[in-house]
């Protein structure tokens, strides 16, 4: 899949696994921080761990190291770019 | 207003079935946290847990209900712990059953430790199972409830880690109230699937038994168990064995988030300081805490924050959930059971695993068994989800 | 203590309060969903996401009541099931994926106290704060504690509240533990069916009460009892000890509020009560209305509390004729004839 198709899904995803209300995959920057205190969609630690569910469960990618999950989830594009660079695009 | 007295305890968990047994590990610093021979979950494999040694058919035949339909884990831990509280306390079956006795429970998990057959009940596959009526949070009190004609106040919490702490309080202030004369009080969680995937979701299990305030701890260890408590009016006592009694107690709710409390202890600094301000006394007078340490990451520097905020230091404290796991819904009642021992026995138990201290903070548990010790009163920390925080303070006759 | 105000969510449009105005609704099925406000705008978004129906009810009665009374102190909730769809995911989520890696909200909202929980969360509330669980009278022991606190005299003014919600697995658990009509009976044929079972309901009714009466007072819920496993004659026995410990004579009653469902095997209680004790008094009933559910009494708070504030309660829910004036209430509710609770209130 291409990158810019992989985004639009990961979005779409993002969006279902954490129940965003009135959130559309556009309103997502990629390169928004998705947490701590610049990221504007107020995630917090168990929307982390949804987030690793999704990578596990439609990605079969599966982190377990914190400090590598805190990597991973930085933003959009880094969730897509370990994607793409685990082959499972 | 009249005294709240403790003439009988019962417990069942990890570390025995019975007072006695529980005894006997604290004093010998031996865990109950072991491989789960019993759990049906693959995460035996994975994580450590504090399960009872008994199977639930063992402790049904012990407990002369063998073949009883609809009983679950959590059911049978009660109705054990239950017995040997009301035989400690030698309660006839007219007081038991009396308008004037309360019976104050507490589950979290109730019957969805049956969680094969909720799943096929609840999708309507195939006949219907035995435990229809076991599944929901306070099926153990109302069933105990008949089988002892209970006709007094009667309730369940479910507060999370913090309900047989508030179950404890409430049979207090019914006594305190006048509404009762005599309540039996605690709470039960039988080891559950749900409960184990639940807080493995939430990534705080921790692969090797639990390391509570120490610098590398890596989460809790799930645990089971029941313990009940009677509480009676000093009045109703006369010559009776009196194990302590239930001098002070706070409730609070920290109101930071849904799964962790916040840094600055807010909820744990008012249930410790209410509990204090009912027992009427000052934090120089406790000997000893029995901490709610669960060996996560937030709640063992919480609650170290909130301990020194209230006291100024830190008197001899310790978590014994290294002993028995996290018996969520019975750890008040629980670990109210091991207040009171240390109380009656003058001894103090030792803390398991811990090494090193969590870092910035002198915090270190109690290290050996001591014997010979004067502890007139203690306190003893519950908290839940939701920010539930309770307190109790438990004193010496 | 003192109610001085109240929101409800039920299955009628008692939240705006159009209930006394446009009517009651009939329902025609066997599980009568709540009406809910529109939550946005009044919940963040980031919350809403995540509630449950009985979070998202407490919340939406709770919070502007919360905002409105600022020295609100402590929450004390009777929920028998708590977010039970939320576990039932959860549940499912373990069965589907063996045990596999799951997504923990769901298991953090399923907790009974999420209720509580939440709305001490938002409302920044950390006083008291419990949630009984005691399924038929969850929400007679929430009363209980509240009363006790207020004895205690370290609080003037509480969140007080009784929630339930449906879940599919549960209504399925229930069925086949032969809770409902297996037959088709509208809202208007329910109390009449000489049949087994009754409805299921849901909703949330939430009060500020105070310890003290003021002239922002509405009504008094003066006391609270409760008995398990009991037969009909123990009932009145129960009752009349009710009665006379709080110095009341059966003729103070001027009516009651009847918690019958439509089940012909335990509706007999109530008729029981009323015919032995009470024959001269009116009578409510309101489960036409919202159907029944663990913390259903709740509801009958909420109506009696209305009745007081002068509102006409729908002809519906007269049973039998009731006075002109009414000054003292008993509520009297059982859930599958197995526990039994009465609520004593009273104009202020």
């Amino acid at each position: 899949m291409e990158a810019v198709e992989l985004k639009e899904k990961l979005k779409q995803q993002i969006i279902d696994y954490l129940n965003l209300i009135d959130v559309e995959p556009a309103d997502l920057q990629d390169d928004s921080p998705l947490f701590g205190p610049d990221g504007d969609l107020g995630l917090d630690s168990i929307d982390s761990v949804e987030l690793l569910v999704l990578l596990e469960r439609e990605y079969d990618l599966k982190i377990t190291d914190p400090k590598e999950g805190r990597k991973v989830l930085t933003d959009v594009n880094s969730m897509v770019q370990y994607i793409i660079d685990n082959n499972k695009a | 207003m009249t005294k709240v007295l403790v003439t009988g305890m019962g417990i069942i968990s990890a570390i025995g079935n019975n007072v006695a047994e529980n005894r006997s590990s604290l004093q010998k610093g031996q865990t109950g946290i072991g491989r789960g021979e019993l759990l049906d979950s693959r995460y035996v494999e994975v994580f450590p847990f504090g399960e009872v040694s008994t199977s639930t058919a063992a402790l049904m035949e012990s407990a002369g209900l063998a073949g009883e339909k609809g009983m679950t884990r959590t059911d049978i831990l009660a109705t054990v712990a239950m017995q040997e509280a009301l035989e400690m306390a030698d309660l006839t079956a007219a007081q038991i059953s009396s308008s004037e006795t309360a019976f104050i429970s507490a589950s979290t998990v109730g019957g969805m430790s049956m969680t094969n057959e909720l799943y096929r009940d609840g999708n309507k596959i195939g006949e219907p199972s035995d435990y229809l009526s076991s599944y929901i949070c306070g099926a153990h009190t109302l069933k105990l409830a008949k089988r002892y004609n209970m006709s007094g106040v009667s309730t369940t919490f479910n507060t999370a880690c913090s309900s047989s702490a508030n179950s404890i309080m409430f049979g207090a202030k019914l006594i305190k109230s006048g509404r009762a004369k005599r309540a039996i009080v605690g709470g039960s969680d039988g080891l559950a699937k749900f409960t184990v995937n639940g807080f493995n979701a939430l990534r705080i299990l921790s692969p090797k038994p639990c390391t509570p305030f120490d610098r590398d701890r890596s989460g809790l260890t799930l645990g089971e168990g029941a313990a009940f408590l009677i509480l009676e009016s000093e009045e109703l006592v006369g010559d009776k064995p009196v194990y302590g009694e239930v001098t002070g107690y706070g409730n609070s709710n920290d109101a930071f988030h849904p799964s962790s409390i916040s840094d600055d202890a807010i909820g744990i600094v008012a249930s410790i300081s209410q509990a204090l301000k009912t027992a009427n006394l000052d934090p120089s007078q406790i000997d000893y805490i029995n901490a709610h340490g669960t060996g996560t990451e937030n709640n063992d520097i919480s609650e170290v924050v909130g301990i020194q905020k209230v006291f100024g230091g830190l008197p001899p404290f310790q978590s014994t959930k290294p002993y028995t796991g996290h018996t969520l819904a019975a750890a008040g009642s629980v670990e109210a059971v091991f207040c009171l021992l240390a109380m009656q026995h003058r001894e103090l138990y030792p803390s398991l695993n811990f090494t090193n201290p969590i870092e910035g903070h002198n915090a270190i548990p109690i290290p050996q068994y001591q014997s010979d010790c004067d502890i007139k009163h203690v306190l003893s920390n519950s908290f839940g989800f939701g920010g539930n925080c309770s307190s109790l303070i438990l004193s010496k006759v | 203590m003192y109610i001085i105000d109240l929101s409800c969510i039920s299955a009628q449009e008692t939240y705006t309060g159009a209930i006394f105005e446009e009517g009651v609704k009939l329902h025609t099925e066997r599980q009568y969903w709540a009406v809910e406000p529109k939550y946005k705008g009044m919940v963040p978004l980031n919350l809403l996401r995540r509630m449950s129906k009985s979070v998202r009810m407490g919340v939406g009665t709770g919070i502007p009541l919360i905002d409105r009374y600022k020295d609100i102190e402590g929450i004390i909730i009777g929920s028998a099931n708590g977010s039970i769809k939320k576990s039932i995911s959860f549940l499912n989520q373990i069965v589907e994926y063996n045990e596999g890696t799951l997504t923990p909200t769901d298991f953090v909202q399923s907790t009974s106290n999420s209720i509580a929980g939440t709305l001490a969360l938002m409302g920044k509330i950390t006083g008291y704060n419990n949630t009984h669980v005691n399924n038929g009278i969850a929400f007679e022991s929430a009363i209980l504690d509240a009363l006790l606190l207020f004895e205690e005299g370290e609080y003037n003014r509480l969140l007080l509240g009784g929630v339930e919600e449906i879940s599919q697995a549960n209504y399925n658990v229930d069925v086949l533990r032969g809770m409902f009509k297996e037959e088709e009976v509208d809202s208007t044929q329910l109390l009449h069916a000489d049949s087994p079972g009754t409805v299921s309901g849901e909703g949330a009714a939430l009060f500020v009460v105070d310890a003290e009466k003021s002239d922002a007072s509405i009504a008094k819920i003066v006391d609270v009892a409760q008995i398990c496993h009991a037969d009909k004659e123990a009932i009145i026995e129960k009752a009349k000890q009710f009665l006379a410990r709080n110095h009341k004579q059966v003729d103070d009653i001027d009516a009651l509020f009847l918690g019958l469902n439509g089940d012909n095997r335990t509706d007999y209680y109530y008729n029981h009560l009323q015919e032995t004790l009470f024959p001269h008094q009116g009578v409510y009933v309101y489960k036409n209305l919202v159907a029944d559910y663990y913390t259903v009494s709740s509801f009958a708070v909420w109506m009696a509390a209305n009745l007081f504030q002068g509102k006409t309660m729908p002809p519906e829910t007269i049973w039998k004729e009731v006075p002109d004036t009414i000054n003292t209430v008993l509520i009297y509710n059982h859930y599958e004839g197995t526990q039994h609770g009465f609520i004593l209130m009273e104009r202020p």
